[in-house]
């Protein structure tokens, strides 16, 4: 969708945190990107190469992305299957009713960062 | 060290979100955030509901485009208030495109803000503006494949305005299709046909409008 963007925005969250910790070099960043997010894994990484480099201040040479991918899943209300949804998400494959409800692959996340206080 | 976070991507548009959600709430302004492809006929279809419903409410409008006033000249030419957003790039609106322009309206003395978006069926679905109301207009030219290839706009709104209903005579656009296909990726929307053109279904999207407003002043 527009990974740049949200890059900065991933990125704008670590620095105001290791801010406050006192961290001054980032060297992994680690996030969660569901399947039905619209946020593309493959220009989430180019976008954050773009932005390591441009901000090796924060970030050490080295830093690395992370991603956790979460798969879609859902679960029919009649029947209680789970099943992984196509792009007919509400449809129960067993009960060919549209009563599912998305369990996961909707979560953007920021796992978690490493970091050091390392010149 | 390790920092863990958990925090969302979004957490600073959802503040805003929050934000202009808070105002929109003290001020009972009632917000509708419309979302398309380009060219779907959002604009026209909200000329259209400025002329008919400025008889009975104050109608604003932030219009979201990547350059030109044109959409928000439109509105303008009816005699309601309108805001361009020029994205300059930027795919869709978020919050804080939105906060910031707030300040140009007196929202005690609007009833209904209509955000017409970046005209795209992928990210504007993503980010919360703070409305009440996530619409997606669709148009019959566009064909059926729309809404099963896009299904997240479809799954995040609660509405599909199917535009363009006077061509269907002319196109292979099947309204029963377009309504099977909803309801298997968001049983809960509900698809109104019209034609901002002939004016055909508008009737039922003014009452859609008249039933959110009220129930927007009760809360």
């Amino acid at each position: 969708m527009h990974e740049l963007s949200l890059m900065g925005d991933i990125l704008q969250l670590v620095q105001e945190d290791a801010f406050d910790k006192g961290i001054q070099k980032i060297e992994k960043v680690e996030l969660i990107v569901g399947e039905i997010t619209n946020a593309m894994p493959d220009a989430l990484q180019m976008a954050f190469d773009i932005l390591r480099d441009q901000n090796l201040h924060l970030f050490s040479d080295t830093a690395e992305l992370v991603i956790h991918f979460e798969e879609a899943q859902a679960s029919c209300v009649i029947c209680g299957m789970e099943y992984k949804p196509d792009q007919k998400i509400a449809l129960c494959p067993n009960c060919l009713v549209p009563s599912g409800k998305v369990l996961s692959g909707e979560t953007f996340q920021v796992l978690s960062y490493e970091g050091s206080n390392a010149q | 060290m390790k920092v863990t976070l958990r925090t969302d991507v979004l957490t600073n548009n959802n503040k805003a979100a929050e934000f202009n959600r808070e105002l929109f709430h003290n001020t009972k302004t009632l917000v509708i955030n419309l979302m398309s492809s380009p060219g779907a006929g959002k604009t026209t279809l909200l000329e259209e509901t400025v002329r008919a419903l400025s008889k009975n409410f104050r109608i604003a409008v932030i219009e979201g485009d990547l350059a030109t006033e044109r959409d928000a000249d439109r509105i303008r030419a009816l005699g309601a208030k309108a805001v361009q957003i020029n994205t300059y790039g930027g795919c869709h609106l978020d919050a804080r495109m939105v906060a910031a322009t707030l300040g140009e309206f007196d929202l005690d003395e609007i009833d209904i803000l209509f955000i017409e978006n970046v005209g795209n069926l992928v990210c504007p679905s993503g980010y919360d503006l703070g409305q009440h109301h996530k619409v997606a207009v669709l148009s019959v030219p566009e064909g059926n494949d729309k809404i099963p290839k896009y299904p997240q706009m479809f799954m995040r709104t609660e509405l599909v305005l199917l535009n363009k209903i006077d061509l269907l005579p002319y196109l292979d656009f099947s309204v029963e299709e377009a309504r099977k296909d909803l309801s298997e990726i968001n049983p809960e929307s509900i698809l109104i046909s019209l034609s901002a053109r002939t004016k055909e279904g508008l009737h039922e999207w003014f009452s859609w409008i008249e039933g959110a407003y009220e129930r927007c002043v009760l809360q």
